[in-house]
């Protein structure tokens, strides 16, 4: 595990877990693979932080979940976007990124 | 919360054990599927599932974590944490059966202080619209020094103050009588209320049936009109269709034209009227005099007055409004009697003040001595809960490994600290429920000893005083739960987890001494107080009264307006006294003028003193020759009334003691003159009444500093046909007995509609001492309880600690310590706390005591023998309590002790 790991920004949880599922229904294990595995193994998700984070999107109403088999036949809870979900996305998809790009603004402000 | 949220906490509540059971299997799968990929990596499966599972860290903690999601984690949180405190308190019945007690006897101190007191003095009368507003009218004057206050007015003066418009709405005028009503057999006495139309407008409160009154039926020639309490109503005439049937009440046929609302009292103190009538009809049951004179002047003292403030208007405002008026109005009547004081002695002033008399400016004793005990109780509750505090940190000593266990296993600290709290509360508001319960039974006893005739008192319905009994729950809960919480909160989990309940202990013992120093300290502050009060009223038992009430009944007639000519008067009294001298067992039986603590006085002069009344208030008895059998009052010095002293012969008075040292300090008293002003005769131009006779001194202005001036008139020379009131004294040292059986006797030889209404004499006396008593009473019980839980406190710290050095003790009794050495060492710790908190407790009450002072009798505040007494108490009670764990350690068997653990 890199010592130096990038703390993950406040609140961009919910938008990676909602980015990765876009793309298909994916159990937990899979969604915290696929986070390090694009992240070039410099995010790892914590599975105290995954679950929770979850169960909170859960009750929001952003995934739903239904148990499904995986490819080695052990039965897993597989997670999806809703509507709702997707919607959810966009939003913070565009939030995320007019806040980083103010934010860098502001940075290569200072520097110069 | 969004809608959409607040419905997926829904659902996930209902089903929040399956989601806990879905998560546990989730994350094994998770694990599973790490160990895998590791396993790929080529590590070994049994390597692969621990190094996996440290990683994924514990489930108990992630579910924990995930449950802020799910439906309401704090309501979950809270049930479950109650659930667990029924769990442990169930188990330890003991420890809950005595925090339970404790906190009961605390929390229902202080809800039957508080709805006593609330009684007596806040709650607003029920139905008064905006009570806020509405202030009844004082006066004081205060003349040398001296300040007094009343709330009763002649009518004129009412009239007067209406003049106060500014910043008055609306005036009402109320009197309260006991007039007999209904005739014949059936004829009881009631209270009765005479009040203006106005008054109705004060109230929310149309009537049940009927109307009120109206102003033209408040006047003297008006016709005769009442309204029924909604009581009386019910339990005297069955609740029926009453409106324009009659009712007698003293000699005055009055016609029912209404009934009042149940709940509907008026604003009188203690115990509710049972009819109301116009405040003018009042003086047609108390004489022509009275009639013809009520408008005229200003001599008698006899309507209460509430007022409404306008909107804006400060009581402050209305004050000086209504002393101005006040001020024109003594003018107005300085015009009729010149005798008026000039205001710039008697520095009058009117005050818009509580409508209950006990909250005004001159509440009486009763309320300054219950605010004192409502202070009590307060302590009390604090020592109760210093106690439950003690018990409490001692049971989370007792339950440090698994408070470690629960930390090490993952529980937040947040919720440990929570769990504490709603055990506390648990706790507290059973003990509440305790309390109230036995507030009710107190607070009865408290009302009875206020108000003998006993109002309702039920706790029930009364929610200001559940709201108090609540609010001292939910304090208990929280300043007992303190101390374990911070207790809990700075656990060194590893150590205590290795040693269990062995060490770490010092610290904690420290703060449970310092609680039990403060709990002492405050009992020894209210044994004080017990002591002083008892010591006070054994002060105002041992004043010599100059006549012993015990055997003697106060009998009252009342002709009812049987018309009678003054001859007939003065056979009529004469058979009365003689119908009471004949009934069996009546030793002695004398007519009176003057009631015990409700004397008359009369205009006196004596030559060669400028002003009699300086000298201080001179009461004056007429009376029959009997009279000082009847009391037991010696004669000192010359004769008392004898049969002689009838009309025609020589004018005698007998006069107290007191009095002829005040009036004659240097002469010889016998033979001197007083002129008595009565009736027409003023002073100056009355005949001289020689001095016959000096009586020892009696008390019937009040039990403590009245100067006990007083002279006795026969009733043959003054008035033969006055005195209604007669004083019959029986051959058994105790009256209370016989009451029905004179009252029938008497009754029997009452004419026309007449009747008798008999008292025990002893309860005027016991009057007059009620708030000494109260004090002692209520100091004493309080003070007992407080003790009581402080000891019981004490038994268990100290028992819990010689629990904890079992191990020290058995070194001590191996290495050859002697069975007393160890009661020693035991019983000397018990008593230096206590010894601090006495010191403490005394200094405490030494700072208190000048404002004590005044609600004592003859009896210094700061009393050495007092304050000794109590120190002694609490230093024998500490070794007591210590005593008992101490030969529990000194028979402990060192081999056992030291094995253990």
């Amino acid at each position: 595990m890199p010592d130096s790991q990038p703390p993950l920004l406040a609140g961009t949880l919910d938008l990676l877990i909602l980015k990765t599922l876009s793309l298909g229904p994916m159990h937990g294990y899979g969604i915290a693979q696929h986070i390090l595995r694009l992240s070039g193994e410099a995010l790892r998700i914590e599975e105290g932080s995954l679950y929770p984070a979850l169960r909170r999107m859960q009750v929001k109403g952003w995934v739903a979940s239904s148990l499904k088999n995986t490819p080695t036949g052990r039965e897993a809870r597989y997670y999806k976007i809703t509507a709702a979900g997707t919607r959810q996305l966009a939003t913070e998809e565009d939030q995320f990124k007019r806040s980083v790009a103010v934010t860098t603004r502001v940075l290569r402000g200072a520097e110069s | 919360m969004t809608l959409r949220e607040l419905l997926g906490r829904l659902v996930t509540w209902r089903r929040r054990d399956a989601m806990a059971r879905e998560l546990t299997s989730e994350v094994e799968a998770h694990v599973e599927l790490v160990a895998r990929d590791l396993q790929h990596q080529g590590m070994p499966l049994d390597e692969a599932l621990a190094v996996a599972r440290r990683q994924v860290g514990h489930v108990g903690r992630l579910r924990e974590e995930s449950r802020d999601a799910w439906g309401f984690p704090a309501i979950d949180a809270l049930m479950y944490d109650a659930r667990y405190a029924l769990r442990g308190l169930r188990r330890a019945p003991g420890f809950t059966i005595t925090v339970i007690l404790t906190l009961a006897l605390g929390i229902g101190a202080n809800a039957a202080m508080f709805a006593v007191i609330d009684r007596l003095m806040y709650r607003p009368f029920p139905l008064l619209r905006d009570p806020g507003t509405v202030n009844r009218v004082y006066v004081q004057t205060t003349y040398r020094g001296r300040t007094s206050t009343s709330s009763t007015f002649p009518y004129l003066r009412y009239t007067d103050l209406r003049a106060a418009t500014r910043t008055i709405s609306d005036f009402a005028a109320q009197t309260e009588w006991r007039f007999a009503v209904g005739t014949g057999d059936a004829a009881t006495v009631r209270k009765i209320a005479g009040v203006t139309p106005s008054f109705f407008a004060f109230f929310d409160a149309p009537p049940s049936l009927g109307r009120y009154f109206v102003a033209a039926e408040d006047s003297v020639n008006g016709p005769p009109v009442a309204v029924l309490s909604h009581r009386f109503w019910a339990t005297e005439l069955g609740a029926t269709n009453v409106l324009g049937r009659r009712v007698m009440i003293g000699v005055v046929d009055y016609t029912i034209i209404g009934v009042a609302p149940p709940d509907f009292v008026g604003t009188v103190a203690g115990g509710p009227p049972d009819i109301f009538v116009p405040l003018s009809s009042i003086p047609a049951n108390l004489g022509a005099s009275s009639v013809a004179s009520f408008r005229r002047d200003y001599n008698w003292d006899w309507v209460q007055i509430l007022v409404r403030r306008r909107p804006g208007a400060s009581q402050r405002d209305v004050s000086a409004e209504l002393t101005a008026a006040y001020i024109r109005s003594r003018a107005a009547a300085r015009a009729i009697n010149p005798r008026v004081q000039p205001d710039s002695i008697a520095h009058p002033l009117a005050i818009a003040g509580a409508v209950k008399t006990s909250a005004g400016p001159d509440g009486g004793a009763e309320g300054r001595v219950l605010l004192w005990v409502a202070a009590v109780a307060a302590i009390v509750l604090l020592i109760a809960c210093a106690n439950v505090a003690n018990l409490m940190i001692a049971r989370v000593i007792r339950r440090r490994r698994e408070i470690s266990v629960r930390l090490a296993l993952g529980v937040r600290r947040g919720r440990l600290v929570g769990q504490f709290l709603t055990e506390a509360m648990v706790l507290a508001l059973i003990g509440g429920a305790a309390g109230v319960a036995l507030a009710q039974v107190v607070g009865v006893a408290i009302q009875s000893m206020l108000l003998p005739s006993g109002s309702s008192f039920n706790l029930a319905t009364d929610w200001r005083t559940m709201g108090v009994a609540l609010s001292c729950a939910i304090v208990a809960a929280l300043l007992t739960a303190l101390g374990p919480a911070w207790s809990a909160s700075r656990p060194d989990l590893v150590s205590s987890l290795r040693s269990g309940t062995r060490d770490a202990m010092t610290d904690r013992s420290r703060v449970r001494t310092t609680l039990l120093v403060i709990q002492s300290a405050l009992s020894v502050v209210l044994l004080v107080g017990a002591g002083l009060f008892i010591r006070s009223l054994e002060n105002v038992r041992a004043v010599p009264l100059g006549y012993d009430a015990r055997p003697v009944i106060e009998a009252i007639a009342d002709y009812r307006g049987y018309s009678m000519d003054s001859a007939q008067s003065v056979v009529v009294r004469r058979q009365f006294l003689a119908a009471g001298q004949a009934i069996p067992g009546v030793v002695a039986a004398a007519r009176v003028n003057s009631r015990l603590f409700g004397t008359n006085t009369a205009q006196l002069r004596v030559n060669g003193i400028d002003s009699v009344e300086a000298l201080g208030r001179f009461n004056m008895q007429i009376t029959t020759p009997d009279y000082f059998r009847v009391m037991q009052t010696r004669i000192l010095r010359g004769r008392g009334i004898t049969d002689g002293d009838r009309g025609g012969a020589p004018l005698v008075a007998v006069v107290s003691e007191a009095m002829a040292r005040a009036l004659w300090p240097h002469a010889e008293p016998l033979g001197q003159c007083i002129h008595v002003g009565l009736g027409a005769n003023p002073p100056s131009s009355a005949p001289c009444t020689t001095v016959v006779g000096i009586a020892e001194n009696t008390a019937q202005q009040n039990l403590t500093d009245d100067p006990r001036f007083m002279y006795y008139l026969p009733a043959e020379q003054v008035g033969p046909h006055w005195l209604s009131t007669i004083y019959l004294r029986l051959d058994r040292p105790d009256a209370r007995g016989e009451l029905e059986r004179v009252r029938r006797a008497l009754s029997r030889a009452m004419p026309g509609n007449g009747f008798v209404v008999v008292r025990p004499l002893q309860e005027v006396v016991d009057d007059q001492s009620r708030s000494w008593r109260l004090g002692a009473a209520l100091f004493t019980a309080f003070g007992g309880l407080a003790l009581l839980v402080a000891v019981v406190g004490l038994y268990g710290t100290v028992s819990y600690s010689v629990a904890q050095r079992r191990q020290e003790v058995g070194v001590r009794i191996a290495l050859g310590a002697r069975r007393g050495n160890i009661v020693g060492l035991v019983v000397g710790r018990a008593i230096r706390p206590v010894a601090i908190a006495v010191l403490v407790g005394l200094a405490i009450s030494w700072a208190v005591a000048p404002k004590l002072q005044p609600l004592l009798y003859a009896q210094s505040a700061t009393d050495p023998q007092t304050y000794l007494v109590v120190a002694a108490a609490m230093l024998l009670a500490a070794s007591v309590a210590g005593l008992i764990p101490a030969a529990r350690a000194a028979r402990l068997d060192p081999c056992t002790a030291l094995r253990a653990d």
